[in-house]
């Protein structure tokens, strides 16, 4: 038959062309046994598994810990810098990093650090209380070519503030005692400064950092479990491989390759193409990936056939109502509001239901306390309703008059969370207009007090509740958008820094947060989530509530 | 000619000036403050806010960088005019500047790291463009209505409507995930970046999806203005003429017909070419291609001014060289075009 033979013709040509693009793309390819295997080889040695991890990240700000300070950034710097203290989210304490032991004074005004012994950088220097001083220093200094964004860290710390205005030439608070010892005053009680110690940003730097800062920032050198292995290649990759000389427990892998992407969506389609082993799931996979390889147990590990993390992040995604609005200074409406919004709608609908509710500021990675949660912080349309009577009678058409403007940052999926609010907000009689903005305008028009109700996100900087209440809420702190100010609270917080009884501690935070709850400055909607996926050829990893993976830890399959 | 050449590089100045002091004046017109963008999420504190600041030259300082404070201890803002003499005077030493993020980064390093990557994509997507699609129409024209032609007009009108980056991601998935699978990883390509330590390919395998992603769209519009102005040419008098005394018809589409069709298609790929090196934020996203687009759009949105200005310095300069190159071009391809001004046709 003529058309089969047809067929046959395109078929064998089709298979021709097929190939010969095959083989342009098999003679584009290296031949196996390459420089990366013979790598792996020597290092095997000293390795329990060895391998590399393919880890997905977009474009860090910095990974120097000069300006660590977003997610991104601070995965590399955490593995390749460790800070004196850390916290270990199994047993829920501090434990000792570079400091082996550390002590607070009755007032808890001084803390005396005593570092491990014998830990050095990576090109070899000694890891000393002078490096740590150093590093905090280098952070303040006004004079560097372009100063350090992150220095509000060290502003507990007697006289950060000072050398920040170019007052002084050192902190005054922190003194070299010895190598091993380093002792830091700090202006006002903090018996929680030690946790401010986990952040990356207060890592130690050798003499390097200060000799070459340009250099520094692009390969820094650190003391941590991994090293870089040549500079950080802008939008591209970075680097790591394991520091043989760490003082603490050797990693177990050779090295970690940070994929640098643009879009997630790629990253994901590399992580299909088995070139990528962690990874973000784009929007709409998630029920997909779990039936096709596993769901964590813990929601934390990924472990093979249990692949996929959605275990609860130390962040919550909240409305920041501002306070000063003409409308919006009504306490009544703002609980009306509160309890109006079905959140349980949006983490269903927006996020396959990955994410929680949020009930009060507080995760419950960050205080698992069930009885610690907002009065108005749930969905009761009916008591909404009645709260909105009171005040706002409905009209005929059942409107109450009030006019809200809904703001977002654009390009972030915000929209479809505002569209459930606005739907919610309705139909309860609020009519609502939504308003999207650019990133950089949404900030400044948050800043300038000129936002109704916008949204705003919040993840720990250190796992304490102080973190989620004193950058926020505090009358003068600058992220305070809602512009909210309460004189108990205020006062609350300089009390609560005060006390080192850790349970007394947290229970004076728990008041604060019934202050704010009764205020409601802002709303809290949801609590983050992970939503990662790791590859098969992982045996085991971790990846925390901060969404930082424990490196030293990871195995390969 | 040359004199032609001169005159035209003349021009770029006020047209260079014009665009930067425009890019100035936006600056304060676009919302959103970039200092205060550096620090992400959190707030700047004012003292850090004030030393940035400083160091970017937004605000008076004395001669040890130190802000100068007016009587109510407010700094003082630098003027526009003043910044823009102070770019335009660093602008003629070589000087681009230092980026506000990326850890003050001088721009020209940026630059100097992302276009390399751009030119090589583009000359290689302009190389595929003007192969396949000059071919493509040339065979298309000559033989109108016929399967070719039927062939080519669908194919070019399917890739014409197609967006760049759903046709890379299909490329990606295509190429990269279901021949793997399918030939038990056996036969692939690249699906992203630009090689690397663990890069499984040689450099220019990287090269070979991004380029015919970026090239496709063109590829298709220069295989239709081909075919319309040949088409076109081809109905001419001269053309009767030249088969009627007795040229062979292969003789006729090259010698004669060829050269004057070519005209539109080189404007269009001349001006294409300019646009590439513009970089392809599309493509460079989806294929995650280290290229000068998405460093441009990504100095936009955090208002990244001193790297935004740079880049697009480098276009405009870029951009007039190539339409005086093509002008140029224009004389060789029409010997009744000129340019000394003296006399034309």
């Amino acid at each position: 038959m003529p058309s089969s033979s047809m067929n046959r013709r395109t078929f064998v040509k089709g298979g021709l062309a097929a190939s010969a693009l095959g083989a342009l793309a098999a003679c584009g390819k290296k031949s196996d046994g390459g420089g990366a295997a013979s790598e792996g080889g020597e290092a095997a040695g000293t390795a329990a598994t060895g391998g590399v991890v393919k880890y997905y990240l977009s474009n860090p700000v910095a990974i120097d810990p000069y300006n660590a300070q977003e997610t991104q950034g601070m995965q590399v710097t955490q593995a390749l810098f460790d800070s004196l203290t850390d916290f270990d989210w199994d047993s829920g304490e501090l434990v000792p990093r570079a400091a082996e032991s550390w002590e607070v004074s009755d007032d808890a005004k001084v803390f005396t650090f005593h570092l491990v012994e014998g830990a050095k950088f990576h090109n070899g220097d000694p890891v000393d209380a002078a490096s740590f001083k150093r590093g905090w220093e280098r952070i303040c200094d006004p004079t560097m070519a372009t100063p350090s964004v992150i220095a509000y860290h060290l502003n507990p710390i007697k006289g950060a503030e000072a050398m920040q205005k170019g007052k002084a030439k050192e902190i005054e608070g922190v003194k070299v005692i010895d190598d091993l010892t380093l002792e830091v005053t700090l202006t006002e009680p903090m018996a929680e400064f030690p946790y401010i110690c986990t952040h990356d940003a207060l890592a130690p730097v050798p003499q390097a950092a200060l000799d070459d800062p340009e250099a520094f920032a692009h390969a820094p050198i650190g003391n941590g479990p991994f090293m870089m292995q040549g500079e950080w290649v802008a939008d591209q990759y970075i680097d790591l491989v394991r520091f043989d000389d760490y003082y603490g427990e050797p990693a177990k892998i050779d090295e970690i390759y940070f994929s640098i992407q643009k879009d997630p969506e790629t990253a994901f389609r590399e992580f299909e193409a088995g070139n990528i082993d962690f990874t973000d799931i784009p929007a709409g996979r998630i029920q997909e990936l779990e039936s096709k390889v596993g769901t964590s147990d813990d929601g934390y590990t990924v472990t093979p056939g249990k692949q996929v993390l959605k275990g609860e992040e130390a962040g919550v995604y909240w409305l920041t109502v501002n306070v000063k609005d003409d409308v919006l200074s009504d306490l009544t409406l703002r609980q009306a509001i509160s309890l109006a919004i079905n959140r349980q709608n949006i983490v269903d609908t927006v996020f396959e239901g990955t994410r929680k509710p949020a009930t009060s500021v507080f995760p419950t990675t960050i205080d698992d306390d069930p009885s610690d949660v907002w009065e108005f912080c749930k969905y009761d349309k009916e008591a909404a309703i009645k709260l909105l009577d009171e005040k706002y009678p409905a009209d005929s058409k059942g409107k109450r008059g009030i006019k809200l403007t809904l703001s977002y940052n654009s390009g972030g999926g915000h929209e479809n969370i505002m569209s459930c609010i606005q739907g919610d907000l309705e139909a309860v009689g609020i009519e609502c207009t939504q308003e999207s903005m650019e990133w950089a305008a949404y900030l400044s028009a948050m800043g300038d007090g000129t936002v109704q109700i916008g949204r705003m996100g919040w993840n720990a900087d250190f796992p304490i509740m102080d973190n989620f209440i004193y950058p926020n809420f505090l009358t003068t702190s600058e992220n305070n958008y809602s512009k909210y100010s309460s004189k108990e609270l205020d006062k609350g917080l300089v009390e609560a820094r005060k006390i080192v009884d850790e349970e007394e501690r947290k229970a004076a935070y728990r008041k604060l947060n019934q202050i704010i709850a009764e205020d409601m400055p802002v709303i809290p909607l949801m609590y983050y989530a992970h939503n990662h996926v790791g590859s098969e050829r992982l045996a085991s990893l971790y990846n925390n509530p901060q969404t930082k993976t424990d490196f030293e830890t990871v195995e390969m399959a | 000619m040359i004199k032609y050449i001169a005159k035209r590089i003349v021009q770029f100045i006020p047209v260079f000036l014009g665009v930067t002091l425009i890019l100035f004046v936006l600056q304060n017109v676009v919302p959103g403050d970039p200092i205060k963008l550096i620090a992400g999420e959190k707030k700047l504190d004012p003292q850090t806010e004030i030393s940035l600041r400083a160091s970017y030259h937004l605000i008076e300082t004395d001669e040890n960088g130190e802000a100068i404070l007016d009587e109510n201890g407010n700094t003082i803002e630098t003027p526009l005019w003043k910044r823009y003499i102070q770019y335009i005077v660093g602008l003629l030493q070589g000087d681009l500047g230092r980026s506000y993020q990326q850890n003050g980064k001088p721009v020209a390093d940026i630059l100097a790291e992302k276009y390399p990557y751009t030119i090589r994509l583009a000359l290689l997507a302009i190389i595929i463009e003007s192969i396949i699609g000059i071919a493509a129409g040339m065979i298309s024209a000559i033989k109108r209505y016929s399967a070719w032609d039927i062939g080519v007009t669908t194919v070019t009108s399917a890739l014409v409507a197609m967006p760049a980056f759903w046709f890379g991601m299909l490329q990606q998935l295509f190429w990269g995930i279901f021949l793997k699978n399918v030939t038990d990883g056996a036969f692939y390509l690249p699906i992203s970046g630009a090689g690397g330590p663990h890069a499984e390919f040689q450099a220019w395998a990287y090269y070979l999806l991004p380029a015919f992603t970026l090239a496709a769209v063109s590829t298709a519009y220069t295989a239709r203005i081909m075919r319309s102005q040949l088409l076109e040419v081809l109905g001419q008098d001269y053309i009767r003429t030249a088969r009627a005394k007795g040229l062979s018809r292969k003789a006729v589409i090259f010698r004669h017909a060829l050269k004057n069709a070519l005209i539109p298609v080189v404007t269009y790929i001349g001006m294409d070419f300019g646009g590439m090196l513009a970089g392809a934020i599309l493509t460079e996203t989806v294929f995650n291609w280290p290229g000068v687009g998405f460093e441009t759009y990504r100095a936009i949105t955090s208002r990244d001014w001193p790297v935004v200005l740079g880049s697009v310095t480098v276009i405009v300069v870029v951009v007039m060289i190539i339409n005086l190159v093509v002008d140029v071009s224009y004389a060789f391809l029409d010997p009744r075009i000129r340019f000394d001004g003296s006399k034309s046709e």
